[in-house]
């Protein structure tokens, strides 16, 4: 296995991971399947484009063809489609979350209304947009490095990188600060988290626009490799509820390795010469669903030694 | 209660007599869809009383609890709770108002502890210091919970879901005593431990510096007598009994 192909398998990892994490960190704590996941991807790909295409004239006559302008491109790209994430986060609680939270069955109603927001936002972004892809500004520039032979993009290690740290920063988060420790207590035991004074609807408002925030960045990030366009969220959206179910829904460790290994299979399925990218697909399913057989916990069940 | 006939009170409840009502409890029915556990219920809790609530597995002693805290699935009747009404009509939202009554001043140790399993024993303290005042000095009170439970201090970063239950258990009513509350809830604390922990448990409630009233729901009652102010008994779902101070015949 060439770098190449190392590379390649990181640059999916880390799109699926943004993905994944927020679908298990939404269903353990909030007790939802969020499929507007996808519309919010979709959205904050729009809004960066909306964003960016508006502000290039200005960069271009303030800035010239200087690294700073597209400083403040990739700037206004990742900030608009962070921002308009947590928005679609905001918005999705006020409609399937605030509304509905107490009511019996909630988790199937909340799939419902997800469902039919994720269909709604695509027609209507069909309505505004026409279906035409839409290309974003390279933020990390055209071009690639050879290292030991092997050819890197520079948008593969900026996904890589930019993810990592993203990442890195909503662990962090989660770890040391007072609110994410209310987010881990309730995604541990909702019972306990009502005893100790935490409140399911104070804190379902900053998970969900957390987690919009990372589809978002999933969506800034995977801008720079393809196009956007209202269909952008499906595949997405997909891997990312399938991989949250590999990893062990609720384990944000098990949604990494899930997304880590279904990066590499899909790399190296698709670079089998005789199976190739039609193959990847099914590979995928037919792994996850083996996986599940054999540890219907997920990943997540290996790596957690407590009892419950 | 056939066999609670002898009573007497002390000087102790006598006291406790003049003190305001903290909880008042009227005509309170609760239940679980169309299972209805508690049947019209009064009862009344002065402040800084210590109660015994005792009663059969299955009577109601755990739904009462719930149903302060408004973890039943249905619930009427008057709760009223430091002057405050809290109880009222609900038939759905179960653990909606949970933390808000929590943070007016209800602690709550709940029956099968209802622990983090993921989380180290400090961050759990940390989780139940939910006022300001408490998260500001939460350094200070996890220490006093150390010192309340030594066993706890050498395991101040262990999982909690690799605990025993007897440090479970000390984990959750630590856990309950990191904020100040006027009125402490305790769900069988002896429930599945052994006698000797379960002992400690007990010995360690009883000695607590609090303030606030509490109530222990209990099957034991022996763990009770002599301690608590008043012991009041449940069966099928009714008040039976409410009696100062119990002497075993």
């Amino acid at each position: 296995m060439d770098l190449g192909l190392v590379v390649y398998a990181l640059n999916l990892a880390a799109i699926y991971a943004l993905m994944a994490i927020g679908i298990s960190i939404l269903w353990s704590s909030v007790g939802m399947i969020n499929m507007a996941h996808g519309a919010t991807f979709a959205i904050s790909g729009y809004a960066a484009w909306l964003v960016t295409g508006a502000l290039k004239p200005v960069v271009a006559a303030t800035f010239g063809k200087t690294v700073l302008a597209s400083g403040v491109m990739a700037a206004a790209l990742v900030s608009s489609a962070l921002l308009a994430g947590a928005l679609c986060g905001a918005v999705i609680y006020a409609l399937a979350f605030l509304p509905i939270h107490d009511k019996p069955n909630y988790p199937v109603r909340a799939l419902i209304i997800t469902l039919a927001l994720n269909i709604g936002t695509v027609q209507g972004l069909l309505y505004f947009f026409g279906p035409r892809n839409q290309g974003l500004p390279k933020i990390f520039g055209f071009g690639r490095w050879e290292i030991w032979g092997a050819k890197i993009r520079y948008d593969q290690a900026g996904t890589i990188v930019g993810a990592a740290v993203i990442m890195g920063l909503t662990l962090a988060w989660l770890r040391y600060s007072r609110r994410g420790l209310e987010v881990r207590a309730m995604m541990q035991n909702a019972e306990g988290a009502a005893y100790s004074g935490i409140s399911r609807q104070v804190t379902a408002l900053p998970i969900l626009m957390l987690t919009g925030a990372l589809a978002g960045m999933a969506a800034a990030l995977l801008s720079q490799t393809i196009f956007v366009s209202p269909t952008a969220g499906v595949v997405p959206l997909v891997k990312g509820l399938t991989i949250a179910l590999l990893g062990g829904l609720g384990s944000v460790p098990g949604a990494m390795i899930g997304a880590l290994l279904i990066g590499f299979l899909e790399a190296i399925v698709g670079a089998i010469p005789f199976l190739g990218q039609r193959y990847v697909m099914s590979a995928t399913f037919a792994f996850i669903i083996l996986v599940l057989i054999v540890r219907p916990r997920g990943i997540g069940g290996l790596l957690d030694d407590t009892r419950e | 209660m056939a066999h609670l006939t002898r009573y007497s009170l002390t000087s102790e409840s006598r006291r406790l007599i003049l003190k305001p009502e903290l909880l008042q409890i009227n005509q309170l029915s609760a239940g679980y869809g169309p299972l209805r556990v508690l049947h019209e219920i009064d009862l009344t809790v002065r402040a800084g009383e210590r109660i015994g609530l005792v009663g059969l597995n299955g009577h109601g002693k755990t739904t009462m609890m719930r149903a302060i805290t408004h973890m039943t699935g249905w619930q009427q009747g008057s709760i009223r709770f430091n002057g405050v009404e809290i109880g009222g009509n609900r038939s759905q939202g179960a653990g909606r108002r949970t933390p808000g009554l929590v943070k007016m001043g209800i602690a709550v140790a709940p029956q099968g502890d209802a622990i983090f399993p993921g989380l180290s024993v400090r961050k759990h303290l940390e989780c139940g210091a939910h006022t300001k005042l408490a998260w500001r000095e939460r350094r200070q009170r996890i220490a006093q919970i150390y010192k309340i439970f030594p066993a706890l201090d050498p395991l101040q970063d262990a999982l909690v879901g690799k605990l025993s239950g007897g440090e479970r258990r000390m984990v959750s009513i630590g856990r309950m005593l990191m904020a100040d509350a006027k009125l402490y809830l305790i769900d069988e604390p002896s429930l599945g431990l052994a006698p000797k922990i379960s002992k400690r448990v007990m010995e360690a409630l009883w000695a607590l510096p609090v303030e606030g009233a509490m109530i222990i729901a209990e099957q034991n009652v022996s763990l009770l007598t002599g301690r608590a102010d008043r012991i009041v008994g449940m069966h099928a779902g009714r008040m039976r009994g409410d009696v100062g101070h119990v002497e075993l015949v």
